[in-house]
Formats: structure tokens, sequence, C-alpha cells
């Protein structure tokens, strides 16, 4: 009885007599249900850990009456509450306590993927056929012809028919248990008794998810009397519902989670934070600049390397001591498609991130370039890739035009993939906008891991900077 | 051996259903024949004289205090009143209740470089910093880089992500670790926000902590990936049903995106109440510079906690009060928690605002185009000033009441159709001032305000340069 609270101070404040009787109706299923898993609890001496997470139904109240941990869920989401209990303490014994409509209609995603998930979680599901707790409505499980408040002529076909849990639960591999069991006389309580203890236990044990379906009596809303009831079961639901062992798949004990750790190398290392190093001297803002906040466009198709070239400028700014920001820009595809980036370069810091009319563009195809060079301000630089935008049209006047073969050069380096590289050494030659190294430096840092892919990123870059040196200062 | 148990019945814990007395094999129980004067119920009758303490009658009661073996029984008790307690039960059981909070730890962190990150990457470095170790999530642009590195990371540190089925199940996985007394974060965008309202609901009204990072893409519907902030709304007067506030804090760079993220967790746990992070669809993209902390956490376990362990076995979480006082009690409690927050957390940020005269309000992304509009106008001579709330909710009205005397004109910039300047707009009413006029440069759908249209509202809604 002690995983009963002495007095149900919860109930009404404990008030008169609902300070020992609970809120179920007479014969109520439920009430048979719950000292069935109190004596469990008792008997595996499981009180202080077990964590009893309550549906929205009849049992929302279950907090009334188990002395042990207690949360109450939303309706049809106490699995996922169960989950997130397991998770903060996996010592803790987690039981998910669940009508029908809270498990199996309006809870069926949660249901089946905690199942499916088998941590070890118990659930008890209690079936009587019939919402209770809102007054007799059609349940999921509610038997074919069975006449409820919303089917009043009985369960037709349109309304689908009876979901028979505890046989799709089995079909999942997550579970490692799953019985039917009732409680219509002496013999099923026995086994529905056996059937939760044998779950509690497989948890106690991480073992795994067990689901433990009960057959249960609601006289109310069958308007039949207690006994009736157990009758209707017997006789009515027991057929489309057959009691028994649905999967019994008990394996080793496997859940046994690692503890939280703290340790500060541990998560700077995780986060790629290194130490400070010596710091190098602040890189002045370049004297030929009269703005102190510079703003690019980096555009192209997905994988030309757009991106990965505006973030390489926007790390060594950043690393010289600039503020920097850099914004991406994708179509929807996953691959290809439209691919460009907002960056910004401040001397102290950047206030709009976002680059609409940017100064300097580095186009690497026809349509960025058709896009974006006319929003390019007055007197900017635009930069694009004339091996695959050999006679681009329309470009605007007034702007700093650079005809440079990114893909070209970079396949005479046998690495089509590097033209980006290429485009940041013709951008470096152009602007003399970060210190000559400031770029590599970072590319060789970002490539650590990966020293045999230095020497050809390093040799793009040359050849972009120098194709900046063999062309006419108009560009052409 | 000693003979079994034979039960016994308070007739007033008998509810007449008659289940005992098909479970009796020897015809011991009858059906009543008195009315119980307590209840109006007929109790059964229990006849004794062949019981063999089978226990099956106990067995099919479903009252826990119905019937039950006589070792329970009050005159039981009496009997053995004078043998020894422990020889008879054991040794006694002493609730060892949790009488406090078991605190965090404070760890010093070693100086490091600065990070060039994403937004959200950012914010998922600042939970891990505030000691957060769970993370449940499902995947939606532009928020999901965020999941994804607590993926990669979580599983190497005794952590957890878990992808959820849905923002629903999320939400309540949020509910149940939160409940447990461990920090748990969500990172989502406008759509899965609007799934995990509900959950949010039900953990305001259980006092569950957790942070929601909500960075807002175009609406409504599926709309866009583009950066709107139209959710100001939802963050700050709709979360989900019921009496609902949660504080919303607005980061406009990665650096913030941590920090305020790091700081979620202790208002989060501080009042015992969701907190929401509310960033736009560039501030998840954004890379930026990012200087980490000095000191990282540990946490503890609150005294509150449902962990599954003695010392919190009498604790509840649950948001039903059954009884409308109480529930009236509860939403005064929570109202008190309400006001004290709104009084106490306002935070803004004022640029160039000790002179202005024309006080520019944004947040998120479009408080940087402002600030960049707000040096042109200033370039120009205009006296122009930017108040940018860092908390939408609770507005920060005394810091900008008190600018209000010097400023001709308010300019509200979002990307939203006004759902900031109706946060504004209820603060300064609620405050009883009457505010000098206000106008404002908005987009929608995924645009955000321009700089130049932010500085030609500046310089349209003024007699000139100053």
């Amino acid at each position: 009885m002690s995983v009963f609270y002495n007095n149900f101070s919860r109930h009404a404040h404990g008030e008169g007599l609902k300070g020992h009787t609970t809120h179920y109706c007479a014969g109520c299923g439920h009430g048979v249900a719950h000292r069935d898993l109190a004596a469990v609890i008792d008997e595996l001496a499981l009180q202080d850990r077990v964590i009893l997470v309550s549906p929205v139904g009849c049992a929302v109240f279950a907090h009334y009456y188990f002395n042990v941990g207690n949360t109450q869920a939303a309706h049809g989401r106490a699995p996922a509450v169960a989950l997130g209990h397991k998770l903060a303490h996996p010592n803790a014994v987690v039981i998910c306590y669940q009508g029908d409509g809270d498990l199996a209609s309006i809870g069926l995603a949660e249901t089946l993927s905690l199942a499916q998930m088998g941590l070890p979680i118990t659930v008890i599901f209690i079936n009587n056929a019939i919402y209770g707790m809102t007054g007799g409505q059609l349940a999921p499980t509610t038997l074919m012809g069975q006449k409820t408040t919303t089917s009043p002529e009985g369960r037709t076909l349109a309304m689908g028919q009876p979901l028979k849990m505890a046989e799709l639960i089995a079909t999942l591999d997550g579970p490692v248990y799953v019985e039917r069991v009732a409680l219509y006389d002496a013999r099923q309580r026995r086994i529905a008794r056996q059937a939760i203890k044998h779950a509690l236990t497989l948890q106690q044990e991480g073992r795994g998810y067990a689901f433990i379906e009960i057959l249960s009596e609601c006289p109310t809303h069958l308007k039949l009397s207690p006994t009736e009831s157990e009758k209707w079961v017997k006789e009515k639901m027991e057929p489309i519902y057959p009691l028994g062992v649905k999967k019994n798949k008990t394996g080793e004990p496997w859940f046994h989670p690692a503890p939280p750790r703290y340790i500060p190398e541990e998560i700077l290392g995780l986060c790629g934070a290194e130490r400070t190093r010596s710091a190098p001297p602040p890189c002045p803002w370049p004297a030929q600049l009269t703005a102190r906040d510079l703003s690019f466009k980096f555009a192209g198709a997905g994988g030309d390397g757009a991106q990965t070239a505006a973030l390489l400028l926007t790390r060594a700014a950043i690393e010289q001591g600039f503020d920097a920001t850099n914004i991406p820009s994708y179509g929807p595809e996953s691959r290809g498609g439209t691919s460009y980036a907002d960056v910004h370069l401040a001397a102290d810091e950047v206030l709009n991130p976002a680059a609409p009319e940017p100064d300097i563009l580095i186009a690497f195809n026809s349509p960025s370039l058709a896009k974006f060079a006319p929003t390019v301000v007055t007197g900017g630089i635009i930069l694009y890739d004339c091996t695959v935008i050999p006679a681009p049209r329309d470009l605007p006047a007034n702007r700093r035009i650079f005809a440079v073969p990114f893909t070209q050069l970079a396949r005479e380096l046998g690495s089509p993939l590097v033209k980006n590289m290429v485009a940041l050494g013709a951008l470096q030659a152009v602007t003399e906008l970060l210190p000559p190294l400031a770029i590599l430096e970072t590319m060789r840092h970002l490539l650590k891991d990966r020293p045999t892919w230095q020497p050809v990123n390093a040799a793009a870059f040359a050849a972009g900077q120098k194709a900046i040196t063999l062309i006419a200062p108009d560009g052409r | 051996m000693s003979p079994r148990p034979r039960p016994f019945l308070e007739p007033e814990y008998c509810k007449s259903c008659l289940r005992c007395i098909e479970a009796c094999p020897r015809a011991c129980i009858t059906p009543g024949t008195v009315i119980n004067p307590e209840t109006g119920l007929i109790p059964v009758e229990l006849h004794l004289e062949n019981c063999n303490g089978c226990g099956l009658c106990m067995a099919a009661c479903p009252e826990p205090f119905g019937l039950r073996p006589t070792t329970e029984s009050f005159a039981s008790v009496l009997d053995f009143e004078l043998e020894d307690p422990a020889a008879l039960f054991g040794p006694k059981i002493v609730p060892n209740y949790s009488e406090g909070d078991e605190p965090d730890e404070t760890i010093p962190l070693p100086p490091c470089e600065p990070l060039v990150l994403k937004g959200s990457y950012a914010s998922a470095i600042g939970a891990l910093l505030a000691g957060c170790r769970h993370v449940f999530g499902y995947p939606i642009t532009p928020s999901t880089e965020a999941s994804e590195l607590m993926a990669k990371i979580l599983p190497k540190i005794g952590g957890h992500f878990i992808q959820a089925v849905s923002e629903t199940a999320a939400v309540n996985m949020m509910y149940g670790a939160g409940g447990a007394g461990v920090p748990c974060i969500t990172f989502t965008s406008g759509p899965g926000f609007s799934l995990m309202l509900e959950g949010i609901s039900y953990m305001i009204g259980a006092e569950v902590p957790g942070v929601f990072v909500n960075l807002m893409r175009g609406g409504p519907g599926l709309g866009n990936l583009g950066p709107e902030q139209a959710d100001i709304k939802l963050a700050c007067r709709g979360l989900g049903h019921g009496n609902t506030h949660a504080l919303v804090l607005a980061p406009s760079t990665p650096q913030e995106m941590l920090e305020l993220t790091r700081q979620a967790f202790e208002l989060s746990f501080l009042y015992r109440n969701p907190v929401v992070v509310l960033g736009d669809g560039y501030l998840g993209q954004m890379t930026g510079i990012v200087k980490l902390p000095a000191e990282m956490k540990r946490v503890g376990l609150p005294a509150w906690a449902v962990s599954g362990d003695r010392a919190h076995r009498h604790n509840l979480i649950c948001s039903i009060e059954l009884s409308e006082d109480d529930l009236e009690a509860h939403n005064r409690k929570l109202n008190d928690k309400y006001a004290y927050i709104s009084a106490h957390e306002q935070r803004a940020d004022c640029y160039r605002c000790a002179d202005a005269r024309q006080l520019v309000v944004a947040c998120n992304t479009p408080a940087r185009m402002a600030k960049g509009a707000i040096e042109d106008a200033r370039a120009l001579g205009y006296k122009a000033g930017l108040f940018r709330p860092i908390t939408l909710w609770p507005f920060p009205i005394a810091a900008l009441t008190t600018l209000l005397p010097h400023i001709d004109q308010l300019i509200i910039v979002e990307g939203s159709p006004g759902q900031l300047e109706d946060e504004l707009r209820l603060a300064l009413s609620h405050a009883g001032i009457s505010p000098p006029p206000i106008t404002h440069v908005r987009h929608y759908g995924g645009v955000l305000p321009s700089q130049e249209e932010i500085l030609d509202c500046i310089r349209e809604n003024t007699g000139g340069p100053v």
C-alpha cells in the first residue's frame, strides 16, 4: 500500500472521502490496473525510482494516488514526455500510462516512434473501447457496431475498424516485450500483474521497451453494470483483441548511457575553438580605401565554390582583426541551383550585413553575372569567370570589370574545383585588401587535416593573382 | 507460516461495484443491504467464516483503500503497538526529501581565439557552455544546422540529441526533460514553432524551463526561407492557449546568438519558465565573429525536479488544476511572476540615442540595417538614434521612456506587418505615455528593410538636418 499516498491530498485537497477514494467510477478498470501497478512497484522495490507519466483521459489524475515521481503530459504526448525523463535520468523507471484515445488516436505518432526507438520504458495501455473523460465518444479501439455518442448508430466501416495496438506494436523492431492482458476475472488479473512485473523488470535491467495492453472496463459509458462490463470485455472485446504475449525478444541489457561530461578542453575542441595564439600585429585598414565597410557578392551555381570563397574571405578578415560577416543564400536544390553569399568587411563593425548593392561582385556563371552586375555600385568592381562567360552582354558602365578564366586556370592545375581559389587570388590582386598571404594562411589552417590539398589551392590562388597582372587596368 | 491475511473493508471507501463478489470463490462477500450514511452507497458485506485469505477479492477491488489485507487495518496496527515496530515492519523509512537545489558549478574556460561561426552554431555552442546536454528537435530550414552540430557533439560528451517524430513530440520531450530538471533546448523556425505552442503552454502552466530558438522565416503557412520577423506576435502574445508569457530575447549578431542563448538557460531556470530566443533566418545563416566567454557550467539539480529518486519523489510536474479557485490562485502566481519579469528583465541597446531627435526602433538583423542608416543620417547631420529592444517581451519601455522627451519621431523598422510596432504601442499604452508621431519601414515575406529605405524615412520625417 505504501505506493499509494496515505492521504490523497491532491484530490480535492484530501478532504472528506476524497482523501481516500479515487475519482474513478464504480467498477472502473483503471482502479484495478492502478492496484496492480502499485503492487508490482512495491514488490520490485522501485517506488523511489519510478516516474509515472500520466495521460489526458480518465487517468489524468494518477498523481493523486501514486506516491512516486509524477508528471502529467499533454494529450497523446506521454511517450515524448517519458523519453525526456528517461534521457534526463536513465536510472529512473519511467512508466507511461495511457488510454486508448491518448495512445492510439492523438498520440499515435509518439507511441510508434517511442516503441521503435526501443529505450527501456514501460507503456501501460488501458483499452476500454471508448472515450471516458470526454463522455463516451468513439475511440480508435471501439468495436464494430458499438454505439457511442459520436457513433450513435454504431461504428461503421467508414469510421475505421478497431485498431489492434498490441499487434501493431509487436510488428516493430524496437520493443522487446508486448502482451495484451485483461482484468475481467481473477485469472486474467493475475496474468496482468505478472505482465506488468515482467515489463518493469525489463526496464529495471535496461533491456528495452515493453508494451502492456490491458483490456479494461468502462461501466459508465458502456452503460452496463461493473459485472456486466467484465462479461462484455470477455465476450465482445477479447475475440477482437486476443489476449497473450505478442512479442518476447528479450536480449542483453544494453541501455547504459554515459553520464554528461563537462571538460573545458573537450568542449572547446569539439566547438573548433583554439587556444589563444600570440596575437599578430593588428592589420591596418587598407589606406587606399575611403570606405570603412566593403560589401561583396559571391555568386554562382551550387558547387562553384562561391560559399567556400566567401567563408575564406570572412575568416581571413576576422583573423586580421577586422569585423566581417557572411550571409549565404541558396536555392531550394540540395545541389546545383543558385548559390550566392553576401560578405561584409569593416574596419570597426559591420553595421548592415546584407549586400543588395555590393562594392565587389565575384560571378562564377552567366545568370549570376546578369543578375547582380547591375546592382554593383558605381565605381565598384566586377570579377567574372570568362571561361564560362566568354561574351557577357550588357555589363554596366562605370565599373571596373575583370574577366579572369577561373575555370581554365583551375583546369590547368588539374583540379577544376579550385576555381574559387583562383577567384580569391584575383580578388586579392585587384583590391590588395588583406595582407598578401592572409587568405592563404586561412586556407592552410582550414585544410590542416588535409595537407595534400594545400599546394593546389595555393597554386590556384597564385594563378588568380598572376592573371590580374596580365590584363589591362581597365580589365579588358 | 502465518495464515494469509483476510480482507477488511472500511465501508465508506466501497463504491458498491461488486467486482469482489464475482472474484471470491467461496461466496464470502454479498451485496450490501444498508445504505452508508456518509456516501449514500450500499457497500458490500463481508462474511469471512469460510475465507482462506486467497486475496482474489482484493485484487479485483478498484479502490486503493477498498478491500485491503487486515495487516493494513488501523485495528491491526493497534494490536501490534506494544511490539517493536522495527521487528514488525523493518527499519522505519524516513523520507529524505530534497531540501534545496543541488547547485550549478561554474568552470573557467581557457582563453581562446575568436571563432568564426554561423549564428545557429553560435547558439548551439552557447547552449553547450550553459551546461545543456539534452537537445530535442525536428529539421527545419533555416535552423537545422544547430541541430546537426548538436547531433555531432552531444553523443561525445554524454549528451543526447533526439530527432523527434515532429515538433509536437520535440516540445514534449522538453517538457519531460525540463521537468526532470535538466536544461534542454530546441532549434526551430516558424512552422515548427507553431507546432510547439501547445507544449509551451503546458510548460508555462507546469513551470518547466526550456529554451526555444526560433529563427523566423517567411510566412504565413509554408512561406519561404527568407528572414522575416512575423513570429513576434506569437512569441510575445501567442504562446499557446491560456495565460502565457515567456521572456523573448532578440539577438542581432552571431555573438549575441551565443550570449543570449546562454543567458536564456539561466533565466529559464531562475523563473521556471520557457525562454524564447527569437532570431531571423539571416541570423541563423550569417557567419560572424564570436568570442567565447570565460566560463562554462556544470548543471546541478533543482529541488523541484521529477528525477526518479527518493529525494524528489514528492514532486509533480502538472498543469491541471481542477478547482477553479486553485487554478485562479495558480494564475495569480503566474501573473506575479510575469509582473516581476516585466519589472526586472527589460533589456535594450541604445545607439547614439542621447541626443537623438529621430529614434529608429528595430531588432534582429533589421537593427543592423538601421544602425548603418543611423551612421549615414548622422553623417548628413540628422540626429538619429537606434533603440534596439533585446527583450521583446517584456518590451523595454522603461529605457524608451527616458528617451522620449527629446524624440520628435519614432520610426519602427521591421520585417513584419507591424508586430514589433504593436508591442511598442501596447507598452506605451500600458505605461500611459502619449508617444511622438510614429511611422515605419516594413517589409514582408523574407525581404528586410534596406539601409537606404531607413535613411530615406529618417530624412522624410524631419525638418531637415539639425
